[in-house]
């Protein structure tokens, strides 16, 4: 824990000292006094700055520059309104690490979780490609021998590019490269799942946990582990890439067994 | 995209593949770890990268680590205090072993009627689970997770 002294130069500069009155002024109001919405957009303007100057640092990883700004802007506001002027501690000292717990939040939510080069990401785009040409013409998932003599690369490329997957933690790129897919019907393989239950401990504890789920990782749960199905054979019933729904399964196992440890003790 | 391919690469690559496959013997992996949820990673890394340098298809890579995951984590479940998790893969031209043992206070086995369990089943070939008193000092079970993923399903029947 560092001591709020407020002298970490880094973090405090002189341009910014003239608001700090107006965070008295805000929370002196009340939340719905006409004057606190005027005064709280005047605070976000006008820090600003430190948005925009926390984006850019980021701004070298991959993702979208504008994304990251509006990304620190939505860590601001919060910053903005969570900010306790009475508790000693001056405002950037509180909204520096504040944004920047939100923009490490969208890295890992929906981008590269590790800096990975461009290259690196080409490369696992171009395998994700692959992937889906070589299942259809083989009927089943493709090895990494054969991704390599598809593409036309090494097995080591091969290599270094699924283990960029695991770097890439979410499924937005996936979710970005396949049309909206929530129009796909899934419901149908969701029935099977009550008799097959029948045998399964804590079976009541299970169920609510499953209905829970969004839908599309439900079904590939279900599809997986009741239905036989393979990977591969789920990724194109549900109109997604192989790795995609390998992520999905592995997000979602282990949401469910946190939540299951926690339900039964 | 890929022009930064360079043939001494691959060629190493190649010569270590050869050398790594071996003519039919095991190669062995021992990974010991602290019995934490933080530390499935690693095993689940190996289990991965074991797969993809033998490789098996992007289906059973997948399942493999998927299933790697899931029987460490239920033995972190079961583990004593500070007591690690002992790993152990054994890598075979057609298959991939792994056997995961942790020191247990009691000596309850993992229960085959899961959901967890059932999860284990669905993605290896093979899957079993046993206990045994451990040494006397410090004393407590061994309790054991075995699985076998294989190359190829077989087709059941």
């Amino acid at each position: 824990m560092r001591p709020p002294t407020g002298r970490d130069t880094n973090s405090r500069s002189p341009d910014y000292d003239h608001l700090a009155p107006l965070f008295h002024e805000m929370a002196a109001l009340t939340d719905t006094d006409p004057r606190r919405a005027v005064l709280r957009e005047k605070l976000v303007t006008e820090h600003l700055p430190v948005a925009q100057h926390i984006a850019r640092r980021f701004s070298n990883r991959g993702e979208p520059h504008e994304d990251l700004v509006q990304v620190a802007t939505l860590g601001l506001i919060n910053a903005v309104d969570r900010f306790q002027p009475d508790r000693g501690v001056d405002f950037l000292s509180f909204a520096v690490p504040t944004i920047m717990g939100e923009v490490r939040r969208h890295f890992r939510d929906t981008g590269w979780a590790v800096r990975v080069p461009r290259r690196l990401k080409e490369l696992h785009l171009s395998i994700n490609a692959a992937i889906g040409e070589l299942s259809q013409r083989l009927g089943r998932a493709p090895t990494p021998s054969e991704l390599a003599g598809h593409l036309g690369i090494s097995q080591e490329e091969v290599f270094e590019g699924l283990e960029a997957t695991n770097a890439y933690r979410s499924a937005s790129l996936d979710d970005m490269l396949v049309a909206d897919d929530d129009s796909v019907s899934l419901g149908d393989a969701i029935g099977e799942v009550d008799t097959e239950l029948a045998q399964v401990e804590y079976r009541e504890t299970l169920k609510p946990l499953l209905a829970r789920l969004p839908e599309r990782e439900r079904t590939v749960l279900v599809l997986r582990f009741f239905g036989n199905m393979t990977q591969t054979q789920i990724a194109e019933r549900i109109g997604v890439s192989q790795m995609h729904v390998s992520r999905l399964l592995a997000r979602t196992l282990a949401q469910l067994r946190e939540e299951l440890r926690d339900a039964t003790g | 995209m890929s022009s930064a391919h360079h043939v001494e690469g691959a060629d190493e690559a190649e010569s270590r593949r050869e050398a790594h496959r071996g003519p039919d013997r095991a190669s062995r992996v021992d990974l010991r770890i602290e019995a934490r949820p933080g530390q499935l990673s690693v095993v689940r890394a190996v289990a991965a990268d074991l797969a993809m340098h033998q490789d098996f298809d992007l289906d059973a890579i997948s399942d493999l680590r998927l299933a790697v995951d899931e029987a460490c984590a239920e033995l972190i479940g079961l583990a004593t205090g500070d007591s690690g998790l002992h790993c152990r893969f054994e890598v075979r031209p057609q298959e991939i072993r792994m056997a995961a043992e942790v020191l247990s206070a009691d000596s309850r086995a993992p229960r085959q009627d899961s959901f967890g369990w059932r999860v284990l089943a669905a993605l290896v070939d093979h899957v079993r689970a046993t206990t045994a008193p451990a040494a006397a000092d410090p004393g407590g079970h061994l309790v054991r997770i075995e699985l076998v993923k294989r190359r190829t399903r077989e087709v059941d029947g």
